[in-house]
């Protein structure tokens, strides 16, 4: 059943003819070309695919593209501006925050809203904001790290 | 320019799942619903009929235009038995979710809903699912021809064992099971097969971590010349060895042959896990030869492993069996050692290649017997230790298994993550918890990594290097880059070694075409890296000879910094932009002292070759350099729930002369989180059926945020004298160390109570079940 909707997609307007079925996951890579948004378990598992619905982070995997209409939805290619990275994904490369890169945009996407969400956080805040991303790279240990550098940025300024 | 990271960052990477082609078809396989079954009937009328399914292959279709799976490269001294196998079952099933049939769709969705009606007749046959079960005689049989299920058999034999027992002062008795495990990273696998009618060439994208092997693998299965087989690397969501097995893509390849079109096969998270490939499950039961001074003089074992389906055709993994038993005695010295090894099949799915490829579990065996030594001695698992350590005028040390370690001080290691752990705080801690029910506990896990192995094709390796007439620097090194910073390691040796601008490098994109690319057995700081440096010197004494003719300079007077040769004792010098210009067009070759000239030496393209001279002077010591970590681990059990609570973590490593620290330190903290998942919740579940009941993230616990401890790192540093640079492979230390650490650690915490920890993963409900069953009472 094709539905109608009405949405915001990275700050742009889209009217949209969407099937019923499809996932927000399937809409964003293979209608949209959004390949930041991957494809890990489709189970809501693992976190790869997540982007932000109305701030909020979510596993595109499990959302309905109905579920969309009248919402904002952001992904890491709405975090660039004029192709420039975002300070924070600047800091998820200096503090070699990734490896592979597979969880990466769905990694940053979480923090992202971690960090604009707490005016002041611990560590511990970080994991538990970051339970439901998976890696099986890095060991966190750089994640975290890089989080904590993007708040600096974002306390001096530099960040939007 | 746009590093790998910025790019992947930016969701401009692309791995397999976002290729698209146009005119692409969909490859979905459907998977035995049963263990073990003979295939009665396949009925495909239905799924056939539907709109958008373009056709539909199963073994039948499948054999007239394939060979078998090829046998992978094996070794002459440990030989096994190879089944017939294709890559879709012919008549038999053998492990539950092998597939059956590849459904050819216009759309993933039409793909699923015909494999949903195809409709498969089984005849069921009783399972073979325990391991130890297999080998007894009234086991049903895997394959009929063979008359058992041992696809291996091996009794090994080093230095002078009944001596080591004749000496010993007390026989101890081990025993040591780990259960199934494997990598999953969160990309799954996939390739994009496309026949390219103009080049007559296959060309296939994929996820694999060897296009070299991949190439060889379809060109055999399809019976076609390699020269008509190219694969190209995609962006590789993470490794870990999961991504060498070739098997599945053959199918994918041969429907875009036959179909004319594109085809595209990404696999479920479920599927890989279910037909992925395997690791661990090993048993062992040996007699440890020991002195009442804490001496270790040799062992005697028995190791099962469960090889599931098989792993020679799939993929190679029966071979981690020699080095399981090569690597036991590890860091210490050992007199004797002997192993009676049995690779076993079983209907679950094949073994394959995961971080520690069988070294692993030798020397976690071997941590285990240093523990086990230690309590039956009454004495500190650290004094055992130093006792039988190898000492650091020892180097080059020849291990009575053949290994040639090439350096270290595996004592300073210990000594500095004694020094960071601060133990005598922690003993006083341990009393205090206590009253309120936790058990803590310290565990140390000392690994010496055999890195880089150098047997048939893993040790063709070559690199090149050359100025492009731009003035750039182009690199070429069989080190694909699935994650472990082999792009950023890769340029930076070349900068290091030119004097060139970091950002003036690009890394070439590795695919088949190159002689042979593959990241495994931790070989990249050992074989790409010394080829690469090798092929880098001999371009810089290239550009500084044309350098030299142009300026009109004696080379010895000449350097490079920053992208340009400059003369350190006049103003003269010459960017490589300028030089390139100079001896690409004008004045070209012409150009050039009549030396050059005649030995041809005429172009800024260079290659080298690069062989372990370790590996060439001793064949056994078939891996070429040995990192060495030593991991420390404090942790508290909480005894009413069995919960496991990291409370300190120290890993010391010496990986010889390191590249790029930050690399290091990243396989490092990767490698621990894996070690640590292994140690307390990952395992894959059989059923009595042979179901496999851990096939989603859900059930199969990879370490999450929450799980992950703050891990102090310390570096020392003894460079390698075999490789170019003094590097050493690393990677898999942490891994090893870090499990048996935890499970040191775990076993430490609950000696109050008498508990030896035989099994692994250590989770809650087996801890709950351990104290329960313990001498003290639990109310
Ligand atoms: S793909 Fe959505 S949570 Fe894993
Ligand atoms: S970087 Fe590979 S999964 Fe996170």
């Amino acid at each position: 059943m094709q539905v109608p909707i009405n949405t915001r997609i990275n700050q742009r307007s889209y009217e949209l003819e969407v099937d019923a079925r499809t996932t927000l996951l399937d809409l964003l890579r293979e209608k949209l070309d959004l390949k930041s948004v991957h494809r890990g378990c489709e189970e809501g598992e693992c976190g790869a695919c997540t982007v932000l619905l109305n701030g909020k982070p979510v596993c595109s995997c499990l959302v309905l593209s109905p579920q969309i209409n009248g919402a904002e939805v952001l992904t890491v290619e709405g975090l660039m501006k004029d192709g420039n990275m975002h300070p924070l994904m600047k800091a998820f490369v200096e503090n070699y925050a990734m490896q592979c890169g597979y969880c990466t945009p769905g990694m940053v996407m979480t923090s992202y809203y971690l960090i604009n969400t707490w005016d002041d956080f611990t560590e511990e805040d970080i994991r538990k904001g970051l339970e439901g991303n998976l890696c099986r790279c890095t060991g966190y240990t750089n994640i975290i790290r890089a989080i904590r550098e993007a708040k600096k940025y974002k306390d001096a300024g530099y960040w939007w | 320019m746009q590093t790998r990271e910025e790019k992947i960052i930016s969701g401009k990477g692309i791995y397999v799942d976002d290729i698209v082609m146009p005119n692409m078809a969909y490859c979905l396989f459907v998977g035995s619903a049963y263990a073990h079954a003979n295939i009665k009937k396949i009925d495909l009328q239905q799924a056939l009929s539907l709109p958008g399914i373009i056709t539909i292959l199963t073994g039948k279709e499948i054999l007239e235009a394939m060979n078998p799976l090829p046998p992978t490269f094996g070794s002459s001294d440990w030989l096994w038995r190879t089944p017939i196998v294709y890559p879709l079952v012919l008549d038999k099933a053998r492990f539950y979710g092998e597939p059956i049939a590849a459904v050819i769709a216009e759309s993933p969705d039409i793909a699923s809903d015909a494999a949903n009606l195809i409709d498969i007749e089984y005849d069921p046959l009783e399972p073979v699912v325990d391991l130890t079960k297999a080998i007894e005689p009234a086991s049903p049989l895997l394959y009929e021809e063979w008359g058992d299920n041992i696809q291996i058999h091996k009794k090994v034999e080093f230095g002078d064992v009944q001596r080591s027992f004749e000496e010993a002062d007390r026989i101890l008795k081990v025993s040591w099971r780990e259960n199934r495990a494997s990598g999953f990273p969160i990309e799954a696998r996939g390739c994009v097969a496309f026949y390219d009618k103009m080049t007559e060439i296959l060309n296939v994208w994929s996820s694999t971590q060897s296009p070299s092997r991949a190439q060889y693998y379809l060109a055999q299965a399809l019976k076609l010349p390699m020269t008509r087989v190219k694969i190209t690397m995609a962006d590789v969501g993470g490794g870990f060895g999961n991504k060498l097995n070739w098997w599945k893509e053959t199918v994918v390849a041969l429907a875009a042959i036959l179909i004319g079109r594109p085809v595209k096969w990404v696999e479920s998270k479920r599927e890989f896990i279910v037909t992925g490939p395997h690791q661990r499950d090993v048993l062992w039961k040996g007699e440890v030869a020991i002195k009442n001074d804490g001496t270790i003089l040799g062992i005697r074992a028995k190791l099962l492993v469960d090889l599931g389906v098989e792993s020679t055709c799939r993929e190679g993994a029966a071979r981690t069996l020699a080095p399981a038993c090569q690597a036991i005695p590890n860091a210490y010295h050992l007199k004797g050692l002997e192993v009676d090894v049995y690779g076993v099949v079983t209907n679950k799915s094949f073994y394959g290649a995961y971080r520690g490829f069988g070294k692993d579990k030798g020397i976690k065996f071997m941590e285990r017997i240093v523990q086990m030594t230690a309590r039956e001695l009454h004495m500190d698992p650290v004094q055992i230790r130093k006792k039988n350590l190898i000492q650091k005028e020892e180097f080059p040390y020849e291990q009575i298994t053949g290994y040639v370690y090439d350096s270290g001080n595996y004592e300073a290691l210990l000594e500095k993550a004694l020094e960071l752990g601060n133990l005598p705080y922690w003993e006083k801690e341990k009393q205090k918890r206590r009253e309120q029910d936790r058990y803590l506990g310290v565990g140390i896990g000392i690994t010496v990594e055999p890195a880089g192995l150098g047997t048939s094709t893993n040790a063709l390796t070559m690199a090149r290097v050359r100025m492009t007439p731009d003035g750039l620097i182009e690199v070429e090194a069989g080190q694909p880059d699935i994650g472990q910073g082999s792009t950023i390691t890769r340029r930076k040796i070349a900068a290091d070694i030119l004097g060139v601008k970091m950002d003036h490098i690009e890394v070439k994109r590795d695919n088949s075409d190159m002689v042979f690319t593959a990241v495994f057995s931790s070989r990249g700081a050992v074989y790409p890296t010394s080829a690469l440096a090798k092929a880098a010197k001999l371009l810089r004494q290239r550009i500084i000879s044309f350098a030299a003719d142009f300026l009109n300079e004696s080379p010895s007077n000449l350097d490079i910094k920053e992208s340009v040769v400059y003369s350190k004792t006049s103003h003269k010098e010459i960017t490589f932009k300028e030089l390139a210009r100079k001896a690409y067009f004008s004045p070209g070759p012409i150009g050039l002292g009549t030396e050059k000239k005649i030995n041809h030496e005429v172009v800024l393209d260079v290659s080298a070759t690069w062989f372990s001279p370790n590996t060439a002077r001793h064949p056994k010591s078939t891996y070429t350099t040995f990192c060495a970590g030593v991991d420390l681990v404090v942790l508290e059990i909480d005894k009413h729930t069995g919960q496991v609570n990291i409370l300190k973590y120290v890993h010391v490593h010496d990986a010889g002369t390191v590249i790029d620290e930050n690399i290091v330190d990243g396989q490092i903290y990767g490698g621990i989180m894996q070690g640590i998942g292994e140690a307390l919740y990952e395992e894959l579940v059989y059923n009595q059926k042979g179901e496999l009941l851990s096939n989603s993230y859900s059930d199969y616990l990879i370490p999450t945020t929450l799980d992950s401890p703050n891990v102090i790192v310390e570096h020392l540093c003894t460079p390698s004298p075999f490789t170019e640079l003094g590097t050493k492979g690393m990677g898999e230390a942490p891994i090893i160390g870090s499990k048996v650490a935890v499970i040191n650690a775990i076993e430490d915490a609950l000696s109050p109570l008498g508990i030896v920890v035989t099994e692994s993963p250590a989770t809650p409900e087996r801890i709950r079940g351990w104290i329960l069953e313990s001498k003290e009472e639990v109310e």
